[in-house]
């Protein structure tokens, strides 16, 4: 059994050209491994196929060639779980905080009689004791967030997809769900691929990063982030290796232009 | 909730006003032909004071309930396949369109042609009628619906029983809701033109028989009777059951 939760190898993605005529290549031979209980940030500019790459891994957008394997935590027969948090919460309004995560393990076939105690561990979690009956609507964006990052965390799954969970909060409220992110990991440890344009973000949260380049999107660097965890986000150590990251982020930009 | 308040008083002008008129216009003729306010109220009374006036109106809103109920699943279900669905949606579009311009007086006396005096002719009548309307309105909410939360409930393996239970319905209940109101208000309308061409007895059959023996007042009477009871039916069932609904709406207003 590997250790590898998530292995993607040589994944191409054509899109029709929007002018009608051809096609342009979104993302092209595309090759990364992400191990079992890891963080793993995709960091590129917008536009870069980040968002099309994780809805080719959660299976609602189709691919063109290569391989994309899961693997199943508890069984090779048993089919992976996806939890995915996505750039608007994508809560259903009409449920309260409690049946939109009940609303998950439902969908999961998770047995029944752990739902309540699923529940109130990842509301517990992700701060939210307390808001089981409230509705959505009633919550700020922050919060709503938040009920998604727990619906995603209590089915367990074997990779958690993030598509830039915090791009759509102000930023006091998205730099307190990135701190509370970083100690919620210390309490669950689950898979997680998280795709961001922030540099910053990358590397604060993340062990590994994977730099993206545009059209079509390819890696141009990966790197391990050796600082151990909880981190502070004023850590020296990250500003300095964002600024490194940043100045090889233009070169290779550059290039691209040339 | 205070009822006089300045911006209601022309409304209750009016009302007075139309009833001392009424009253005024009401002395220069037979009171068979046009009653007073006071004696249509007699009538609806002494139409009440029968029990045979309870069968009839429970016949006809048997016959108004069963089509609105068949006319609301029909126009839902085909409205949310036109919707999901862009095959169904060519194939189906235009067919929709000649059911909804299609003079609705025709299926009145076409239902009672094949049908004869028979239980199916009014709620065909209804349900042909009013199914378009729903469809419309349903097909409109279909594709309006929120493709992200469609991914979100894929993503998380929701079987498309789920799916459809706690993801597309509460999407489209607005669009359910305003049809059943529109549906509502139709199908009694129809069920009582399709009764008066075809019905043993009902609501309808009672107006055909007094406009026969050239009563007006008592055709007002029952006209009146069965637009209260309806009035009713909207404020006490249907008002409430939409707020219900929609609680989750007012929560967030809050």
């Amino acid at each position: 059994m590997s250790s590898q939760a998530v292995v993607i190898e040589g994944l191409s993605k054509k899109f029709p050209s929007p002018s009608g005529f051809g096609e342009f290549t979104v993302i092209e031979s595309l090759s990364l491994q992400i191990s079992r209980g890891s963080f793993v940030s995709i960091v590129g500019p917008s536009g870069c196929g980040k968002s099309t790459l994780l809805n080719i891994i959660a299976g609602i957008e189709p691919h063109d060639s290569g391989a994309v394997r899961i693997a199943a935590q508890d069984g090779a027969n048993s089919t992976a779980r996806i939890g995915y948090v996505f750039q608007s919460p994508r809560l259903l309004n009409w449920l309260t905080v409690e049946d939109n995560i009940k609303f998950a393990l439902e969908a999961q076939n998770i047995g029944r009689a752990s739902w309540d105690e699923r529940v109130s561990q990842y509301l517990d979690m992700v701060g939210l004791a307390g808001q089981e009956l409230n509705f959505p609507l009633k919550l700020s964006g922050g919060m709503q967030q938040r009920v998604a990052i727990a619906r995603a965390l209590a089915i367990e799954p074997d990779i958690l997809l993030m598509d830039e969970p915090f791009s759509h909060l102000d930023e006091i409220t998205a730099r307190k769900m990135r701190v509370d992110l970083m100690h919620i990991l210390e309490r669950a440890r689950p898979t997680i691929l998280f795709v961001t344009h922030s540099l910053r973000e990358a590397v604060f949260l993340s062990e590994e990063v994977y730099m993206m380049s545009v059209k079509p999107a390819r890696v141009f660097k990966h790197l391990r982030v050796d600082i151990p965890r909880p981190r502070e986000p004023e850590d020296p150590r990250l500003f300095d290796l964002e600024k490194d990251l940043v100045r090889e982020f233009f070169a290779v930009i550059e290039q691209d232009h040339r | 909730m205070k009822f006089f308040r300045p911006d209601n008083l022309p409304g209750l002008l009016s009302i007075i006003g139309i009833l001392l008129l009424w009253q005024a216009v009401s002395r220069l003729f037979l009171p068979t032909f046009l009653p007073s306010p006071a004696e249509l109220l007699a009538n609806i009374v002494s139409i009440f004071g029968s029990p045979s006036a309870y069968l009839v109106i429970a016949k006809t809103l048997q016959r108004v309930f069963a089509g609105l109920i068949l006319s609301m699943l029909v126009g839902s279900v085909i409205g949310l396949v036109m919707g999901l669905r862009r095959s169904v949606e060519s194939f189906l579009a235009s067919w929709i369109m000649v059911l909804l311009t299609f003079p609705a007086i025709s299926w009145a006396f076409l239902s009672v042609l094949w049908f004869g005096l028979s239980e199916v002719a009014p709620i065909f009548t209804v349900v042909l009628i009013v199914f378009p309307y729903v469809t419309m309105n349903v097909w409109e909410g279909a594709k309006a619906l929120d493709k992200g939360l469609t991914d979100m409930a894929t993503v998380f393996r929701a079987n498309r029983f789920l799916l459809l239970r706690k993801v597309l319905i509460p999407q489209l209940m607005p669009y359910i809701f305003s049809s059943l109101r529109i549906s509502f208000a139709l199908s009694w309308k129809i069920a009582l033109v399709s009764e008066a061409f075809g019905a043993g007895h009902g609501v309808g059959k009672e107006l055909t028989y007094w406009f026969q023996s050239s009563r007006a007042d008592m055709m007002l009477a029952w006209g009146a009777s069965f637009m209260v009871l309806m009035v009713l039916i909207d404020l006490l069932i249907l008002r409430p059951w939409e707020n219900r609904v929609f609680s989750w709406r007012q929560l967030a207003a809050t």
